[in-house]
């Protein structure tokens, strides 16, 4: 009985206090937080030569990943879909490709890349494209225009261009950064923690 | 005694404070309405689905309902303003980042933590021997498994268990009209005790008391759901597949009926303890289990470890085995999510499920996980029967 008691307590108090920290060490990449709402039947078609641009300001660095929500009824777009990455003057930084097969309709899809060490409060450009797709094998993307009532998005997220016209808003992103160390996580996940705890009223 | 209760009690006041599966705010949400003059929530959820901001059904039968509508209401000075929004909250990372959760989860939690002491109690009342008690005691209290279904995943069916724990005390006093009354008023927060009646038409002495212990029950429960007979809530409650899932499994109903034609034709004296037991181990060899329904059978297992020592050992392996398997299902909140006050970071993890894809099929593991627990269940079913004869 003794070493039941000795095991149940050590095992709760192991998964309430060192599991969470364990857990961390598996985080390869953290968001910049919740991916923005959107409206399900406000959609912008990709293929061919008409693409998508959006533009965006990185608050953290390490930037690793985009992350959008994308449309592909019935794996109709089996072709290659591309983000290519731009700084300000247009320079590419960083491309990325995936394949339609692997997107399923309205799936949260992450363009991974390498890391951009710098990437902090800098603007970058990224279009997403589908050269190879035709008309019957396009793919669909949730936009919001802040011009529109009742529509807003994050200021960081600032503007996004479709058939030549440049709309304030754009797409329903999630910004993803490499972790600088494993103890860092840990730390900033114990400390937000510890003062979530503290500001308990 | 003293101390190991004390001990017991920090150990799930840690888990109730910290881990978080959202079952308790959606049930906690429905409940709240309670509090704001609503009588019969099923038709109430369902006709206002569209202005609310969770618009899931109340699965659960309507002493749940009352029980925890009816706690929130004594409780809500310990709650504080902030908590009716935060229950309403439909947003997957404020609920868990709000400052508040804790206070919210070990106040929500702790009427099962009343119940589940009161569960270690109940569980020495079957044994005389001191040395007997104290190990009901501290199985109970001790065990991983219960303070992680109850205080983990939140599971309300404590309610209905501590209602059968009472009917079997009354068994063991013979009083077998008592037991079947419980059990009919255990089903008014969970249908699954009312697959006992079977076993309670058996275990009468006559047919009178056949029939009244095999009605007894059915007209409890029909006086609980009789005010809210509807529509909505034969779709939310009575054929959701919460309460429906035992059958969905053909072999578990083959098996439960095997189980009672043995009673009936060859068993001549009913020992209802075993039948108990076997009934559940049979539906969780069979069917595709929710985790929280492995609370139905622990106490019984508790009081089977004290009579018979020797199975202490493999009922511990099957709980471990019985966890392994809804943990495979592809569902965060069985495992990973679980941890999502401490950090929604922990969304960017993969299930172990996605992590055994990688190597293995993760489906493939949990059958032979299901058959190994089913083979050992039957194994114990049978010594269980055999040893008694």
């Amino acid at each position: 009985m003794n070493k039941l008691i000795w095991f149940t307590t050590s095992a709760i108090l192991f998964l309430v206090f060192l599991f969470p920290a364990v857990l961390a060490f598996g985080i390869k990449l953290i968001p910049n937080g919740d991916q923005p709402g959107y409206i399900s039947d406000q959609r912008l078609g990709v293929y061919g030569i008409r693409d998508i641009s959006q533009k965006f300001t990185s608050e953290k660095a390490n930037l690793s990943a985009i992350g959008t929500s994308v449309r592909n009824p019935n794996l109709q777009n089996k072709k290659d879909i591309t983000l290519t990455l731009f700084d300000e003057k247009m320079n590419i930084v960083r491309t990325t490709t995936i394949n339609g097969r692997n997107v399923e309709d309205g799936n949260f899809i992450k363009f991974v890349f390498d890391p951009i060490p710098d990437s902090k409060n800098k603007t970058y450009i990224f279009t997403l494209a589908s050269p190879d797709a035709g008309p019957g094998e396009t793919i669909e993307i949730f936009y919001i225009e802040n011009d529109r009532p009742g529509q807003t998005m994050p200021s960081w997220i600032v503007e996004y261009t479709y058939d030549k016209k440049v709309h304030n808003g754009g797409l329903p992103i999630t910004l993803y950064f490499k972790p600088v160390s494993k103890m860092d996580v840990i730390k900033e996940i114990y400390g937000d923690l510890f003062l979530r705890l503290l500001s308990n009223r | 005694m003293k101390k190991l209760l004390v001990l017991a009690i920090i150990l799930r006041l840690l888990v109730a404070g910290f881990l978080f599966h959202p079952d308790i705010k959606t049930i906690d949400f429905q409940a709240s309405f309670l509090k704001k003059g609503v009588f019969n929530i099923y038709t109430y959820l369902v006709e206002n689905k569209k202005s609310l901001t969770l618009k899931d059904d109340f699965v659960y039968f309507p002493l749940t309902y009352f029980s925890l509508g009816g706690y929130q209401w004594v409780a809500s000075p310990f709650l504080g303003k902030g908590f009716d929004s935060w229950l309403a909250d439909a947003g997957s990372s404020t609920v868990v980042e709000n400052p508040n959760i804790f206070r919210y989860l070990i106040v929500l939690k702790l009427p099962y933590l009343v119940l589940d002491i009161l569960i270690a109690f109940l569980l020495m009342q079957f044994f005389e021997i001191k040395e007997d008690k104290r190990k009901a005691f501290v199985f109970w209290l001790f065990n991983p498994f219960t303070i992680i279904i109850i205080y983990a995943f939140s599971n309300i069916d404590i309610f209905s268990v501590v209602l059968t724990i009472l009917s079997f005390l009354m068994i063991k006093k013979e009083k077998l009209f008592s037991a079947s009354l419980l059990l009919g008023l255990a089903s008014g927060f969970k249908l699954y005790p009312l697959l006992f009646i079977p076993f309670l038409f058996l275990a009468g002495r006559n047919l009178k008391e056949k029939i009244i212990l095999s009605i007894t029950p059915l007209i409890t429960f029909g006086i609980i759901i009789l005010p809210f007979i509807s529509k909505a809530f034969f779709q939310s409650a009575l054929v959701s597949g919460l309460t429906t899932g035992i059958f969905t499994s053909d072999f578990a109903t083959l098996a439960l009926s095997l189980l009672f034609f043995y009673a009936a034709l060859f068993d001549k004296k009913i020992n209802l303890l075993n039948y108990w037991i076997s009934m559940f181990l049979i539906i969780f060899s069979f069917a595709l289990f929710h985790i929280q329904w492995l609370l139905w059978v622990a106490p019984f297992l508790v009081i089977l470890s004290v009579k018979k020592p020797e199975y202490s050992w493999l009922l511990f392996l099957f709980g471990i085995i019985a966890f392994a398997i809804p943990a495979l299902f592809q569902d965060r909140y069985m495992t990973i999510s679980l941890f999502r006050i401490y950090s929604v970071w922990f969304d960017m993890l993969p299930t172990p499920f996605t992590f055994i894809q990688k190597v293995y099929d993760p489906v493939n593991i949990q059958t032979v996980f299901h058959s190994i627990l089913a083979a050992g269940s039957l194994v114990m079913t049978y010594k269980i029967f055999k040893e008694d004869e």
